[in-house]
């Protein structure tokens, strides 16, 4: 008998070192994570902070870019983004509705939810190429505001039709059968009950979408980014000056590289300024409306 | 029946839009077809795919991309081999053992991570890491192999670790309490209940993974180095098929062999993306949960 | 005009994919009385409520056959839009169901949809409708306020003055005092009494007492099958029966 419970103590210390092992491994690489996050975005905003002035994110370039601001770029950037976001938005959430409200579980649904994985998996130097191909070439709108607008409109189409399916199906069924049973037709319990509840989630889900638009370089590098503009543009047929773009000529192709780092160091600022700034407010509202959840 | 035929009408334009991410498809397909076939007209399939040598812009040109596919396919396995150990603990982390405070601030973490534009991550590699490495390890460049995999697998941790965390939340709660009710540790049922339960699931994170990193472009471009030739050693430069499409296409003159050898490269990029997707799709609709009662 | 048959259903069964959840049903539901349809869980008392307006249509896999008449129209013909049915065929469901929307706007709702109305034609209807749902006391001076701020067996009486608020001829009710507390109970079945003046009502209850208390007439399911349907006393008193006897006094279900 005695023998028996000191072995079973000996095996549960053993099962519990492992245990602790195996945990220690786990948090381990949650640090890690946390922590390079953390290194890169403090070594940015170490290197970059210094350049940031008024100036900088108001003036144009100067001196084959080796001075003076990045202004064109944030706005061409701005231009892009809004740009996506009308086109992939509207279509996006169509997409969605019909995926949750209309459509029947079976073949057809299986094809086009397949469709949005395959084109989420579509790597972002192809979106170039494709934008290129068809946008600039066969529909020739050359390279312009409106041919990478519409390439980061298609690219960004399954991050939106996830978040509003997920947001679609959120809203309780019974929201649906109380104005459904009240005689109310389909179309305007989806317009007049279910997207008003759905689209605080549609928003905010749809900035992450937002987000990878702005920060996205090789789909635009083809399409509409050009290496230096002296004006903005006036048209939607005009070539745009975008801050991704514009970090990789500065670092890459740019005259004195190495002398125009704090110049690049600041660009890469802004840019991870805009784009984490916006996640980190689509992150918090969506947290701040989990917890205020009225249903 | 007015009234129904609108409703009918209503249906069948949100299925059109719902179609729209195949045809959005059908419309890359068609660009990469338009401006990438013609090329086998010049050379063979074979010549191209298995050709060793990438001498676009020579007298006479040479377009095999046998080494582009290597680079693709090392810097990818590396990134895999980091990013899936990495991914997977901080998904049983957050989803198995931290505390709720810890676990948004993991969460939230994660969710930057993954909206760090690409451009980001690789002007980090290419002017932090690289010429750290450069140093420490005394490399005749910084730009290689090993620096690309690392920042890829930063890029693709953040997909193998949500995807994996959502497969970890679905295993349901009555096996968990069935393990802990037998005695087991937490160790234990994770690892021998919770894990293999969700374990389609990771599968599907981690395909999901690689497929990130394969088509990811401008990490690749900006911290693989740009070398052509099939790698001898881990710190050697390669040149990944995105990195030398977004290379090389502002370049190369329209509609030249060198511009459809690209948008051919293109063309294997998307089937093998392609692939994957495809991969991970049937995985994770073939082992989809049905009820608690199977497994 | 009253006992006069306003929904006659005619053989119907009912499938959810190979599952036959109605087996040739056949009965006549008369104007303005209370029919409680009774019968332990899982007896199709609450499908058959749903094919009386359609419901069912939103579920995917289900078909129906036989037919169902209401004012003598088959509603599954073909020709006939669910959508003119449920208006006149209103439905009040188990859980209270409140639009995230202020009490007003939940009543003022479908109307609007429906019909070209002034305000001041709305807001008699929502008053009227509050004042038959006898919630209008409760409820007067915070029109504007969340419905969701309301208690449960005021979200219920809502639910039905935005059911009537449609002025629907037949009121549908699925359990609708399940989710409440014995107090709200007590006042949605005086309501019930009330309301049969101007509606016909069927509703699906599992409380033996409920169908005793409220109902003219009652109907007994089991497995798919009416077994019995009669004037309510009778059913409670001396069923025809003895499957039913059997459910009523607590042998089984």
């Amino acid at each position: 008998m005695n023998s028996i419970s000191k072995a079973q103590n000996n095996s549960m210390q053993w099962r519990y070192f492992k245990q602790k092992l195996f945990f220690s491994t786990v948090r381990l690489s949650a640090l890690i994570i946390v922590l390079t996050l953390g290194g890169i975005i403090f070594h940015i905003v170490f290197n970059g902070i210094g350049v940031i002035s008024w100036d900088f994110i108001t003036q144009y370039p100067t001196d084959s870019m080796t001075k003076g601001g990045i202004m064109p770029a944030i706005i061409g950037t701005l231009y892009l983004t809004v740009g996506a976001i009308s086109v992939g938005l509207p279509l996006g959430i169509v997409s969605a509705i019909y995926l949750t409200e209309y459509a029947k579980q079976g073949k057809i649904i299986r094809i086009i939810k397949v469709g949005i994985n395959c084109l989420a998996g579509v790597p972002s130097v192809v979106f170039g190429l494709f934008g290129l191909g068809f946008f600039v070439v066969f529909l020739k709108f050359g390279s312009s505001i409106l041919a990478g607008s519409l390439t980061l409109g298609f690219l960004i189409l399954p991050t939106i039709i996830g978040a509003s399916e997920e947001a679609l199906k959120s809203v309780p069924q019974t929201f649906r059968e109380a104005s459904l049973a009240l005689g109310v037709s389909k179309w305007q319990t989806i317009f007049r009950i279910v997207l008003p509840n759905a689209l605080p989630g549609i928003m905010t889900g749809s900035i992450l979408g937002i987000g990878r638009a702005a920060g996205e370089t090789a789909p635009i590098m083809f399409t509409a980014a050009a290496f230096f503009t002296s004006r903005l543009p006036g048209s939607i047929f005009d070539e745009v000056m975008a801050l991704p773009y514009h970090i990789y000529v500065l670092a890459t192709a740019g005259t004195n590289i190495e002398q125009t780092r704090p110049i690049q160091f600041g660009t890469v600022l802004v840019l991870v300024a805009l784009v984490l700034g916006v996640d980190l407010i689509a992150i918090i509202i969506r947290s701040y409306m989990r917890k205020q959840k009225r249903w | 029946m007015n009234r129904q035929r609108k409703e009918k009408l209503i249906k069948i334009i949100f299925f059109i839009f719902a179609l729209i991410s195949i045809i959005i498809l059908g419309m890359i397909l068609f660009s990469l077809f338009r401006e990438g076939l013609p090329l086998f007209k010049k050379i063979s399939i074979y010549d191209f795919v298995f050709g060793l040598e990438w001498y676009p812009t020579a007298d006479t040109p040479l377009f095999g991309i046998f080494p582009l596919i290597v680079g693709s396919v090392i810097v990818t396995i590396f990134a895999t081999l980091i990013a899936v150990p990495l991914g997977v603990l901080s998904a049983v982390y957050i989803s198995e053992i931290a505390p709720q405070s810890i676990k948004e601030i993991l969460k939230s973490s994660i969710e930057l991570l993954a909206g760090l534009p690409s451009v980001v991550l690789g002007f980090f590699g290419m002017v932090v890491v690289a010429p750290w490495m450069q140093e420490t390890f005394d490399l005749p460049t910084g730009l290689n192999i090993v620096n690309a995999s690392v920042i890829l697998a930063i890029m693709a941790i953040p997909t193998i670790s949500s995807i994996s965390e959502d497969a970890l939340y679905a295993v349901s709660r009555e096996f968990k309490e069935a393990s802990y009710a037998l005695g087991a540790t937490k160790f234990e049922t994770i690892t021998r209940i919770i894990l293999p339960s969700a374990l389609s699931g990771i599968l599907t994170a981690v395909i999901l993974g690689m497929s990130r990193a394969i088509g990811e472009t401008m990490v690749v471009l900006m911290v693989a180095g740009g070398a052509a030739a099939l790698p001898e050693s881990i710190f050697d430069s390669v040149r990944p098929m995105p990195a030398s499409i977004a290379a090389e296409m502002g370049e190369a003159p329209y509609r030249s062999a060198h511009y459809q050898a690209l948008f051919a490269t293109g063309i294997v990029l998307f089937f093998m993306t392609m692939m994957f997707n495809l991969i991970a799709d049937h995985i994770s609709h073939k082992f989809k949960q049905v009820g608690s009662g199977t497994l | 005009m009253e006992g006069s048959t306003i929904i006659n259903v005619n053989n119907v069964n009912f499938y959810y994919d190979a599952f036959k959840a109605l087996i040739d049903i056949k009965m006549d539901f008369k104007k303005n009385l209370v029919t409680a349809l009774i019968g332990p869980s899982g007896c199709g008392k609450s499908t058959l409520l749903r094919l009386l307006n359609r419901m069912n249509d939103l579920i995917d896999g289900t078909r129906v056959e036989g037919e169902i008449l209401f004012a003598g129209q088959n509603i599954y013909a073909p020709d006939v839009d669910p959508v003119e049915i449920r208006k006149k065929i209103g439905m009040v469901f188990q859980k209270p169901n409140p639009f995230p929307k202020s009490i007003y706007n939940n009543i003022s709702y479908g109307p609007k949809l429906m019909w070209n109305l002034a305000k001041s034609d709305i807001d008699e209807l929502v008053e009227r409708s509050l004042k038959q749902a006898v919630l209008w006391d409760e409820v007067k001076d915070i029109l504007d306020r969340s419905a969701l701020t309301l208690s449960g067996g005021q979200q219920q009486r809502l639910c039905i003055a935005r059911a009537l608020a449609m002025k629907p001829d037949v009121l549908l009710m699925d359990e609708p005092t399940s989710a409440l507390d014995p107090i709200s109970t007590a006042k949605i079945e005086e309501l019930i009494d009330e309301l049969k003046k101007d509606y016909t009502i069927i509703i699906v209850t599992h409380n033996m007492q409920q169908a005793a208390r409220i109902s003219d007439e009652t109907a007994f399911f089991y497995i798919g099958k009416l077994i019995e349907y009669n004037k309510t006393e009778k059913i409670f008193t001396n069923p025809d029966v003895k499957h039913t006897e059997d459910y009523i006094t607590g042998r089984f279900g």
